[in-house]
């Protein structure tokens, strides 16, 4: 595969700590096995390949082919395992995917590596896709970091897309606090022609205030 | 004549009650359901006469919610009305591939909710 680098190949792992001891196997046996027709024995590679950075690329590219479910989590579990940046990058494209299984997944994993995904938090909220920001909202709705609400109320602040504001409305009656509830009164002010904007500051402000 | 029965679906907490408040407000009994998987076991347990089903959820979305009760004896003569924030022709092509009998955008206007609801259950317009 063009992405691995050649010095990684001969890297082996030990797939099993268990007494009887179990073959070793290069990370290029593990990436062709990862396209294997056996069901089996993809998933065992998706979870072997956990242990080599140099698999990312490789896995969140099979993330979007994986056709069985039980490989597809699989899939997830090791990146969520191997956190970085370059997981996050080669994770945050498929926000655009049509497929909306995948992107709940992606969605999920994201969350579960906050320190990684803080970094790119600002460019993907500034998205031009409305769409694509209301995912990334749907991102800091579970999302275990300090900046979360920060974030949050400046998505209230400032995005132009209704649809978007409210989605954040939703996270901010879950993680807000007292400092967000005057901005919660501006954008009610904002979007005044909106029933259900109305609605859901109304609905967040008395959850905060915990009504 | 009794209250007829909706099962709305969708992730948002403030979407759900919002759809209480409304639907509630115009005459109909709601129960609510968080995601696909749980919508489709609340309408398993029966006597719903249609469903609003948020497009966009996790665990199962919306498309496949509606793929699920169309295939299924018990539930495919129940009406379904999809909500997404997507606008886009082909997404709405999709909701009605899925089965789905009506495709509200969001953010959900009260009044178009109220008449949908109402032309498909029956229930006479005001």
């Amino acid at each position: 595969m063009a992405l691995i680098n050649a010095g990684n190949r001969s890297k082996t792992r030990k797939t099993d700590t268990t007494p009887s001891p179990q073959p070793t196997k290069t990370l290029e046996t593990l990436l062709e096995e990862l396209d294997s027709d056996d069901v089996g024995l993809r998933r065992r590679a998706a979870r072997d390949l956990a242990d080599f950075p140099e698999a990312v690329p490789a896995l969140c590219l099979r993330v979007a082919t994986e056709t069985a479910l039980s490989v597809r989590t699989v899939l997830f579990t090791a990146l969520i395992r191997m956190r970085s940046p370059s997981v996050v990058a080669g994770l945050v494209p498929y926000l655009r995917s049509e497929d909306a299984g995948l992107r709940n997944a992606v969605i999920e994993a994201l969350q579960d590596m906050p320190e990684e995904v803080a970094p790119v938090m600002d460019e993907l909220l500034a998205d031009p896709d409305n769409d694509a920001r209301i995912f990334a909202v749907n991102i800091l709705s579970a999302l275990p970091h300090a900046n979360a609400p920060h974030w949050l109320v400046q998505v209230i602040d400032t995005d132009p897309h209704v649809n978007v504001c409210a989605a954040a409305v939703d996270c901010l009656a879950e993680v807000g606090d007292i400092a967000a509830v005057p901005h919660l009164e501006n954008l009610s002010r904002r979007f005044a022609d909106h029933p259900f904007m109305q609605f859901a500051v109304t609905t967040a402000i008395r959850r905060i205030n915990g009504e | 004549m009794s209250m007829k029965k909706i099962l709305v679906v969708d992730d948002g907490i403030t979407m759900r009650l919002f759809y209480r408040e409304v639907l509630e407000g115009a005459g109909f009994e709601v129960e609510e359901a968080a995601n696909g998987v749980e919508g489709l076991e609340r309408a398993l347990l029966g006597g719903f006469d249609l469903m609003v089903v948020d497009i966009n959820m996790p665990k199962m979305d919306g498309y496949e919610m509606v793929r699920q009760v169309r295939g299924d004896p018990a539930l495919r003569a129940i009406p379904v009305v999809t909500v997404s924030t997507e606008e886009k022709d082909e997404d709405v092509l999709k909701a009605y591939t899925a089965g789905a009998n009506f495709y509200l955008t969001k953010p959900v206007i009260p009044g178009d909710l109220i008449e949908t609801v109402r032309l498909l259950t029956g229930v006479a317009t005001q």
